[in-house]
């Protein structure tokens, strides 16, 4: 057998790996990890952006509530009132069908 | 696969389809792992970059253009990761090289032992753009051009690494007929 033919019988034999699903798999569950490291950097980026938007927001209404504290006041108070009525309905208004249905 | 075939999955793949990745990754996986073995000298390192590389395709897809095949890109990718990591050491490529030819011994129909021991150590001397240029062309089936566009090289250039790194492997088998 010439060298040529020892040649190309050897690149042919040598180093040719077997279909495996198993690196399909690895591949796979990399590019997964990566597009989760992706997805959570933006989130971190999206929530570091709004908490930016929120301190600058929240710096001027400093000010503004002390200008209008009592007028602030009242509405948290009309505000609290409300959700305690909306509660103490929905909750009777719970018994009441229980009672029916019993 | 077909040509039209290879574009609708990866027009799927970059809309986010991790299932046409996949069929990608497993229709072309033996062409870029098999190169990147040739090249490297060394299985679990080449496998390790051919992981890299499919990675490095999926989160780069965009920006594949279509010039070359999809295997060709992603050759062309395992290729600059391992050239740049210098993870393919020679001592480890001759030493690797030596126990992958005793690993396939027992194939039927291979070549002999101790000329699969002798191309190991003669690839693993090439300098590393003409074992790649030979890994590609001889090894794998790749032709110029393929080769060109993957190394980045001129044509002209491929064909005579193929030529002289062709000529050096006949010598280490013991002789420069061909």
């Amino acid at each position: 057998m010439d060298n040529e033919t020892r040649l190309m019988r050897v690149l042919a034999a040598a180093t040719l790996p077997a279909r495996d699903p198993a690196f399909v798999l690895a591949v796979m569950r990399r590019t997964e990890q990566q597009r989760y490291r992706v997805e959570r950097v933006r989130a971190l980026l999206r929530g570091a952006g709004l908490a930016a938007a929120a301190a600058a927001l929240a710096v001027p209404s400093i000010g503004w509530a002390a200008a209008y504290a009592e007028a602030l006041q009242a509405g948290a108070l009309a505000f609290l009132a409300l959700v305690a009525l909306v509660w103490a309905t929905r909750s009777l208004a719970q018994r009441a069908s229980a009672a029916w249905a019993g | 696969m077909t040509g039209d075939e290879e574009n609708r999955l990866i027009a799927a793949a970059r809309r986010g389809g991790s299932r046409a990745f996949a069929i990608l990754v497993g229709a072309h996986q033996q062409a870029v792992r098999g190169f990147l073995r040739r090249f490297t000298g060394h299985w679990a390192d080449a496998d390790d970059i051919a992981q890299e590389a499919f990675v490095t395709a999926w989160s780069r897809l965009d920006r594949f253009a279509g010039r070359s095949s999809f295997r060709s890109w992603v050759s062309g990718i395992g290729f600059r990761i391992a050239r740049d990591a210098r993870r393919a050491h020679d001592r480890a490529s001759v030493r690797d090289g030596e126990w992958a030819a005793y690993q396939s011994d027992s194939d039927e129909g291979a070549a002999p032992l101790e000329d699969r021991i002798a191309l190991a150590g003669a690839m693993a001397a090439l300098p590393q753009t003409q074992r790649a240029a030979v890994a590609l062309c001889l090894g794998e089936g790749f032709s110029h051009s393929e080769a060109a566009a993957i190394l980045k090289q001129p044509l002209g250039t491929v064909k005579s690494h193929v030529n002289r790194g062709r000529e050096r492997l006949l010598k280490a088998l013991g002789g420069e007929d061909g």
